[in-house]
């Protein structure tokens, strides 16, 4: 039970990945995303070491659909899982075996892919997809978040008939450096996705200070005093 | 502005973090801090990003944690504002506060782990998050690490020029010996984070087990809702 989204950014080559869930803390899985080499996110009765496997593989040089035929034929219980690859070449790649329960499905782009499993129909992935094309000019964060939110409003997840909450979410975006542009969590909450948002637009408003910090300490000021110009500018 | 404490268990040879800070999403610059069976390096105070990489590349190329940390400060012309503390796999720990990093500012260094901080209360706060994880000794490292966190804040916490800042933020890392994390939890903003990351922590660990045990019998695997109902039972016979 689970929708997620995974980019590629087509202006800035940027990877990404937005993730929801009823399960904790989705985005402990951060090994999902690795800079210049491409987002390999599995989900469903996911195995953990996947993601690692085909990131290492992509860096190698395989294909995306060469790496979805190596874990097809590696594993006797594919029919479980649901994955997507992309690779730095926009090459995408999607699974949802049939063992993923109803209803479970994906939906490929040409720089993206939106999957989910555990939800109320295909409504809910065509709501990722359409809130993540809706400002295609938008940065890649602002869309991932936008997906999540759309497959929300599309009727999210269900169980035998019954919505079932997103209780964690997360959103994650690499550029060309190891460390991550943005990572943002909301590891357990009734309103994850909207927790989601007030964290990612903080982060946003203190993402300039925190760099400049930390690129020329001596010239910052002390970090609770840019607080409280915020708060100051907010009120 | 941030208290931690980074440490590696001498039972099981697992590595780990655990932060708390005023600032939003620490746990975001715990990233890459860690690798299984190589160590755990992890720079804050003001933070220089690639350190964490770097270190760990270092670690993996066989450098040991003293070696390391001289890497990291001669690369780094604002050596002075960070805080580094480092442990490889031999349980070699090692640590640099930067005169410029804002005071109280230190660090502590027991067996097999290094307790830090910036902008705290005092060496009250860095002495009471190195007792915190030597109070428990044999409950896990998962347990030592919050419980290293929680008698931190109990200490008084961080303090900025105008007298005590909340924890907004929060995270615990825990690393076995896999290609991934065994544990990764953030409170990234809270009026309480400390509180909320442990709150967090008792309903996921139970978890943990159900999870792999899914992933791995798919076939026989119950229901992740039905799961969650059971735990939710268990917990209230539990309370009660």
């Amino acid at each position: 039970m689970t929708y997620s989204i995974i980019a590629r950014c087509p202006r800035s080559g940027r990877f990404g990945v937005g993730s929801t869930t009823f399960s904790m803390a989705c985005g402990r899985r951060n090994e999902s995303v690795r800079p210049n080499v491409g987002v390999s996110k599995s989900q469903a009765f996911y195995l953990r070491y996947v993601d690692p496997l085909a990131l290492n593989m992509l860096a190698q040089g395989y294909t995306p659909a060469s790496i979805m035929r190596t874990l097809a034929a590696e594993d006797p219980d594919f029919d479980y899982r649901q994955f997507g690859i992309i690779d730095r070449e926009n090459n995408v790649v999607a699974h949802t075996g049939p063992g993923c329960g109803k209803w479970a499905g994906h939906t490929v782009g040409p720089y993206y892919a939106a999957y989910g499993n555990g939800l109320a129909g295909p409504q809910t992935v065509a709501g990722i997809v359409s809130g993540f094309l809706k400002q295609p000019d938008a940065p890649l964060e602002d869309r991932l978040l936008m997906a999540l939110e759309g497959g929300r409003d599309a009727g999210g997840q269900m169980s035998k008939g019954i919505p079932r909450p997103e209780r964690s979410a997360w959103i994650r975006v690499v550029d060309r450096v190891d460390f991550p542009e943005i990572d943002v969590r909301v590891d357990l909450h009734d309103k994850t996705v909207a927790e989601l948002r007030r964290i990612l637009e903080e982060f946003k408003r203190c993402r300039d200070y925190y760099n400049a910090r930390n690129a020329n300490p001596a010239a910052a000021i002390p970090e609770e005093e840019f607080v409280a110009g915020l708060n100051a500018k907010a009120a | 502005m941030t208290y931690s404490i980074i440490a590696r268990c001498p039972r099981t040879g697992q590595f780990g973090i655990a932060s708390a800070s005023y600032s939003i999403a620490i746990g975001m610059s715990c990233d890459g801090a860690v690798r299984a069976n190589t160590g755990v390096a992890l720079t804050l105070g003001s933070p220089h990003p690639r350190n964490n990489y770097l270190a760990i590349s270092l670690l993996a190329q066989g450098r040991t944690a003293g070696q390391t940390l001289t890497e990291l400060v001669a690369n780094d012309p604002d050596n002075e504002y960070r805080q580094i503390a480092i442990i490889d796999r031999e349980s070699i720990a090692v640590a640099h506060t930067g005169a410029s990093v804002r005071k109280w500012a230190g660090h502590k260094i027991g067996k097999g782990y290094v307790a830090f901080g910036d902008m705290l209360a005092g060496q009250q706060v860095v002495d009471a998050v190195a007792a915190g994880f030597d109070s428990v000794p044999d409950a896990g490292l998962d347990e030592q690490l919050l419980a290293a966190l929680e008698a931190g804040r109990k200490a008084g916490g961080i303090v900025g020029s105008k007298g005590r800042l909340p924890e907004r933020s929060a995270a615990m890392v825990v690393w076995g010996n896999r290609t991934y994390n065994e544990v990764d939890l953030r409170v990234d903003m809270h009026d309480h984070a400390v509180e909320d990351l442990r709150r967090i922590y008792v309903d996921y660990k139970p978890s943990i087990a159900y999870y792999e045990e899914r992933a791995r019998s798919p076939r026989n695997a119950i229901p992740a809702m039905e799961f969650a109902d059971m735990l939710k039972k268990q917990q209230a016979k539990e309370a009660t």
